[in-house]
């Protein structure tokens, strides 16, 4: 700690809280995961919650909770939730409205917990 | 001409044959119009979940389709049928499902599906034959018997059968080998993979058809283009199995993991979608299978679709 240009602690720890700043802003993904380890209850917004909200463990959940997330999000940001998560295809997609897609992402990401959850926990 | 009925099967469990399964089911009947049958004998039941999800394999269970009927048809001394067990329907893709709704059917897959329960009424099956003087070799030639008049009336119906076995030899599974005409064998280019697919080779050859090498179309799966993997597949080609008809190189990918993971009992996609970065894989895997079905039925198939 005392090598180098002879920063002080504090001015060590703000470099690397700094990156982790820096890095967290543009990775929701990793916010998201560090604010789970850390056992926090944040909110993400836009774009973000799009990059983070996992619609089968929401699912797993209240449905009223599963609609506050994705009920809000845009046409777009529910499209990319349902390809990534492998929820729908283009063609299932195809002509449906935002609360349809919502609705069918709700059961068939519960209908998926259902099935692939084991009964013994 | 009645369907060549064609087992995929590898005594090595995660190889890829059921993946190689769907793929060669979806690319038959895509590409060539086929109506292709898939027989699903592995507990696991993994080819009729890529085929129908969980829920519409437990669907298909509780409006009696699948081979665990088949087999409780079999204990209760039934005659040979297998239709009524069958799911008509196990299209995924939306070419298939589209032409049929405009009357234009070309190319179709069906389902005689698996589900969990396979596995306690084999062991019913067994405990039940074994308590008698009967063996399992015994039983697995009267399955064998059974399966051949009850698939006889469908021959005529399909282009092909393509029979999922488990990795192992139970006599339901040695009753599959014994009623095909071919052998798709998926291996991966590693050493155990390699060493595996010498025992199914022996054993099937000793037991089932000692003319395997002309019957045999070989898959190389999983692939990861390493020097190691590279080296392996060089010499299953060009040493271990080179008396066989070889398929296409299917890689290892997340397009496959992808395209396997269907969303809903009814969710389609197109053949492109469905298989995106691997559907030139699919494609050729399917031209080569013909060419190997044609030399084995001297049949010959167009293609209906590019």
């Amino acid at each position: 700690m005392g090598e180098g240009p002879g920063l002080t602690p504090v001015e060590y720890l703000d470099r690397f809280f700094d990156e982790l700043r820096t890095e967290v802003r543009s990775n929701p993904k990793l916010a998201a995961r560090l604010v789970k380890a850390l056992g926090g209850n944040v909110v993400f917004e836009d774009e973000a919650k799009a990059e983070v909200a996992n619609p089968y463990a929401l699912a797993a959940g209240p449905k009223a909770k599963f609609l506050s997330v994705f009920g809000a999000m845009k046409l777009g940001d529910i499209k990319k939730v349902l390809k990534e998560n492998n929820l729908a295809t283009r063609v299932d997609m195809n002509g449906k409205s935002a609360s349809d897609l919502v609705e069918m992402m709700y059961s068939r990401a519960a209908m998926k917990v259902q099935e692939r959850k084991s009964s013994a926990f | 001409m009645p369907a060549l009925i064609a087992a995929i099967a590898n005594l090595k469990g995660g190889v890829g044959k059921s993946t190689t399964t769907v793929m060669l089911a979806d690319g038959l009947a895509h590409y060539y119009g086929m109506n292709v049958l898939v027989i699903d004998l592995d507990p696991q039941a993994n080819s009729s979940q890529m085929l129908l999800t969980e829920r519409g394999v437990q669907d298909a269970s509780d409006q009696g389709k699948g081979v665990h009927h088949v087999l409780a048809s079999f204990m209760a001394g039934k005659p040979p049928s297998a239709a009524p067990f069958i799911m008509p329907n196990a299209v995924t893709l939306e070419e298939l499902r589209r032409a049929e709704e405009q009357d234009e059917r070309q190319g179709w897959i069906s389902s005689l599906p698996s589900h969990p329960q396979l596995r306690m009424r084999e062991l019913g099956l067994e405990e039940e034959w074994y308590s008698g003087s009967g063996t399992p070799t015994s039983l697995a030639d009267a399955l064998a018997k059974f399966f051949r008049e009850a698939f006889e009336p469908l021959l005529p119906l399909y282009d092909i059968i393509l029979l999922d076995c488990p990795p192992h030899l139970s006599p339901l599974a040695r009753a599959g080998l014994s009623i095909a005409d071919a052998f798709i064998t998926p291996t991966i280019a590693d050493s155990v993979s390699t060493w595996g697919t010498k025992q199914f080779s022996e054993w099937v050859g000793k037991f089932v058809t000692p003319d395997l090498a002309q019957r045999n179309f070989v898959l190389i799966t999983r692939f990861r283009d390493t020097k190691y993997a590279r080296s392996i597949a060089s010499d299953l080609r060009e040493i271990y199995l080179k008396d066989r008809w070889f398929g296409p190189t299917i890689p290892e990918s997340v397009h496959v993991l992808n395209a396997m993971d269907r969303a809903a009992p009814d969710s389609y996609d197109t053949f492109r979608g469905k298989y995106a970065g691997v559907t030139g894989d699919v494609r050729r895997l399917a031209e080569r299978f013909t060419d190997f079905m044609t030399q084995r039925t001297g049949a010959t198939w167009a293609k209906v679709r590019d």
